[in-house]
């Protein structure tokens, strides 16, 4: 990763022959690969490792975990998803340890935040093939971690890709970054970096394969990377915020809001009490052969849908367009008729706007404040009344007291309200939490 | 041109050409299979020895039900398709069938046929296949079959054995979630195809799995250790027993409760007597209570794989390390800790005595911690043990990472 192959000016204050140890000591056992380990100043490479572990205790763990397999072939170091970590000798030579350090941190990154079965999963959902969109992933995964592994103690190793190096924002995720940068002249510079199949998922010839030494097996890298995620989680204090949102998210990422969004509202219009159920009201099929007997039958009937809509003004047009239609879609994936589905905006006042024939012709109006307990009054009275009701809003609005009378879906647009940010009207006013008896759904 | 098609030869008539279709679907049939490990079925099969519901979600089309066919032929049980979506709940709670005087005799709820036949041979595999978009009465119906066994007036016997299948939510089209009562009643296990066994398989070679063979030896061992590991978490994570899935994501998943908790432990019991791998208990495990809590069981499952500090510190010389890096700090953390707790002269020299032999067999920078901590621990009258001399690498280790951290400083960067 850190290219720079010239970093004589570093060197002589740096990790010089001057401090290194008399007898050596070189443990030798733990890298018993024949004869490929000679000249890999072991040495450095621990004290390097011991300095990144100090720096970054919560990865400790993981660096530790990481087995060194001296190697020719690779530029500088490269990790395979099976943990092990590939060094260049000679990059070790002429690198200074506190560089060393900074890429031990750097290379463990790739493997904590599975950068290569997610290269793996982007390659497959979008057909990237070859060498060159791999090499793509892997400056979008450096970038991913670059933005905020360094400083604190480590150094920023020279030819470090940043976001900035691409004019891109930093804090993004490795698919975000994907996106918005194509391979070009203009990154020639970047086209020796490598950091082995464990960033971007593409089998290296260096690579010793799942059945090699020293490869951790899929529990057991899960098991690692479970302990780091718990380290990171107990002490939140210690890690850079992208740290803590790796280990919130590692072992539970995110659902897109569109899948969930679905799965609540279908289930809710196909509940018990809505839509497809078991009847009384005809007699069943079966029930010619049971004389006497009255069996229900499987009855369909489409479910009456009202979405109420915040209108208030600190929901966004396109947040709410978006929203929208993806309610629409999904009621006219479940069966409902269009004119099954009701709109109503909703500020301080509810509108009925009319059942949803075109999604996207819907006059949205309203602005100011919002009390939502008004939009599920107004949807509750209108008849024939509604079997769910779906609310899209920011959830800064008071909720209805008692549970509606019917399911009840709460889209809701996120907004990082910093806790303790007083009204201007009422220090004391805080927003309540979508309440219980509702599904919520994050959107965006 | 048309007239030359249109004219069929005689001497071809249908059957034959029937004839000659099958010959072609028989060679197609006519694959070979080749002993390959195969983690999902033998967790698939360990659930099932274990006679527990396992639920397997997964695209529709990847081979589930080629993997229950053979399962069941490994096994020896005759499989019973079930296909959950297709049928009301009367299938599973029983038709209503009116007798002569149903005052006197009540309305016996008669089963379907399937279990009649499943009854009568006393044992076979049931599956539930697309559970998931069943209607909500016909999973509340499912409830009691997967859980008491019962169908209407029937009680399945014990040889009988239930898989249930699911589309993930994803890609259900029309489907309902599982509620978390019945979620909650099964081993979930993701199931996924392997794009090499695919390749292979629809080129003629299809892997046979080697299935795991229960060690009768080892049984009280296994069950031992089974309520060990689940005890030993539980007794210190009270909050872990019972938790409702919270939030959209965890739907319709694993989640802990003393039920799951119950099932894993049966099931570490059986992966252990069975001798399978971490891999396969991991999906188990982590099928039954999830994600979270699975992993936190299996971390202290390694933790109890660890050597006893206090054997190590009992006869030092023949003291085996783990290879593994962050598995050899965790010893030699423990072992110095052992030593703060009991700190004896004896005791701190052995532990010295591990600590050169961990430098002599591995990575140096592994012992500066500990080394340092258990520097710290000396009493006045305690001598330096001469096997010290040996760590003078460390410490020049830890010197030169000291001074790399002040180059590090911000000071110093600016340097560079």
């Amino acid at each position: 990763m850190t290219g720079a192959a010239d970093t004589a000016d570093a060197a002589p204050g740096a990790g010089g022959p001057s401090e290194a140890e008399p007898g050596g000591a070189a443990p030798a056992a733990a890298d018993s690969d024949g004869d490929s380990d000679r000249g890999l100043d072991l040495d450095k490479l621990y004290a390097a490792r011991l300095q990144a572990a100090r720096a970054r205790p919560y990865v400790a763990t993981a660096l530790y975990a990481l087995h060194a397999v001296p190697s020719r072939q690779v530029p500088t170091m490269a990790v395979d998803r099976h943990w092990r970590c590939y060094v260049s000798p000679g990059f070790v030579d002429r690198t200074p340890v506190e560089e060393l350090a900074a890429v031990w941190v750097h290379e463990v990154s790739h493997l904590l935040r599975d950068h290569h079965g997610r290269s793996d999963r982007v390659a497959r959902q979008q057909g990237l093939t070859g060498r060159a969109e791999r090499l793509r992933m892997n400056i979008a995964a450096d970038c991913e971690i670059n933005d905020d592994a360094f400083g604190d103690g480590l150094v920023t190793p020279e030819g470090a890709v940043l976001p900035e190096t691409l004019q891109l924002p930093e804090g993004q995720l490795m698919e975000d970054y994907l996106r918005q940068f194509r391979l070009g002249p203009q990154f020639g510079h970047l086209s020796w970096l490598d950091c082995g199949s464990g960033a971007d998922g593409l089998d290296r010839q260096w690579d010793l394969g799942r059945d090699g030494a020293h490869g951790l097996s899929a529990q057991e890298r899960d098991a690692v990377r479970f302990r780091v995620a718990q380290g990171i989680k107990g002490r939140p204090g210690n890690a850079p915020r992208q740290w803590q949102r790796w280990a919130e998210e590692a072992f539970h990422p995110p659902q897109p809001w569109r899948d969930l969004l679905g799965a609540a509202i279908r289930s809710a219009v196909s509940g018990s009490g809505a839509g497809e159920d078991y009847s009384y009201g005809r007699p069943s099929r079966r029930s010619s052969a049971l004389r006497g007997t009255v069996l229900p039958s499987l009855r369909r009937r489409p479910p009456q849908v009202a979405v109420v809509i915040d209108t208030s003004g600190s929901v966004s047009d396109a947040e709410l367009g978006g929203a929208l239609l993806e309610v629409a879609a999904i009621c006219r994936a479940v069966g409902g008729r269009r004119d099954l589905v009701t709109v109503l905006t909703c500020d301080a006042a509810a509108r009925v706007v009319g059942p949803l024939c075109r999604a996207e012709g819907i006059p949205l109006v309203g602005g100011g404040g919002t009390d939502l307990r008004r939009g599920f009054a107004r949807a509750l009275r209108s008849r024939p009344r509604p079997d769910v009701v779906v609310a899209l809003t920011d959830g800064q609005t008071p909720w209805p007291s008692d549970p509606p009378p019917c399911r009840t879906v709460v889209g809701l647009f996120p907004r990082p309200a910093p806790p303790g940010t007083p009204c201007e009207d009422d220090p004391d006013y805080r927003p309540d939490e979508p309440p219980q008896w509702a599904r919520v759904v994050t959107l965006g | 041109m048309p007239s030359t098609l249109s004219a069929p030869a005689p001497s071809a008539p249908a059957p034959a050409q029937l004839d000659v279709a099958s010959e072609l679907l028989a060679l197609l049939r006519d694959t070979t299979t080749e002993p390959r490990p195969d983690v999902q079925l033998e967790a698939l099969t360990l659930a099932v020895a274990a006679d527990l519901p396992v639920l397997l979600w997964g695209e529709p089309g990847i081979g589930k039900t080629a993997a229950l066919t053979q399962l069941a032929e490994n096994l020896g049980l005759p499989l019973t398709t079930v296909i959950a979506s297709v049928h009301e709940p009367s299938d599973f709670s029983g038709l209503p069938v009116i007798g002569d005087d149903p005052a006197v005799q009540g309305v016996p709820m008669a089963p379907p046929d399937w279990a009649v036949r499943l009854v009568r041979a006393g044992r076979g595999l049931l599956f539930l296949d697309e559970l998931s978009t069943a209607p909500p009465a016909v999973q509340a119906a499912l409830l009691r079959l997967v859980l008491e066994r019962r169908i209407g007036s029937l009680r399945l016997p014990d040889g009988v054995r239930i898989v249930a299948a699911a589309n993930p939510r994803a890609s259900a089209a029309d489907g309902w979630e599982l509620s978390p009562p019945l979620a909650n009643r099964f081993v979930h296990l993701q199931w996924v195809h392997d794009h090499d066994v695919v390749v292979r398989g629809l080129g003629g070679t299809w892997p046979r799995a080697t299935l795991p063979q229960l060690d009768p030896a080892r049984l009280a061992d296994a069950v031992d250790l089974a309520r060990r590991a689940v005890c030993g978490l539980l007794a210190g994570r009270p909050a872990l027993v019972h938790r409702l899935p919270a939030g959209e994501t965890r739907r319709g998943g694993a989640w802990p409760s003393p039920r799951s908790w119950e099932m894993t432990l049966r099931l570490i019991a059986f992966a252990t007597a069975a001798g399978s791998s971490r891999d396969v208990l991991s999906l188990l495990v982590r099928g039954a209570v999830g994600d979270g809590p699975g992993l936190e069981l299996l971390a202290g499952l390694d933790r109890m794989d660890l050597p006893d500090p206090e054997d190590l510190l009992a006869d030092p010389e023949a003291a085996v390390l783990p290879e593994r890096g962050d598995l050899r700090q965790a010893v030699l953390d423990s072992v110095v800790a052992a030593v703060r707790s009991r700190p004896e002269k004896s005791r701190w020299d052995a532990a010295w005595t591990l600590l050169v032999r961990a430098v002599e067999s591995g990575a140096p920078d592994l012992v500066v911690v500990p080394a340092t901590t258990l520097a710290s621990l000396r009493r006045d009258a305690w001598d330096v043990p001469e096997a010290i001399e040996e760590l003078a690498g460390v410490v020049a280790l830890s010197r030169r990472a000291d001074r790399a951290a002040a180059r590090t400083a911000p000071g110093a960067k600016a340097g560079r």
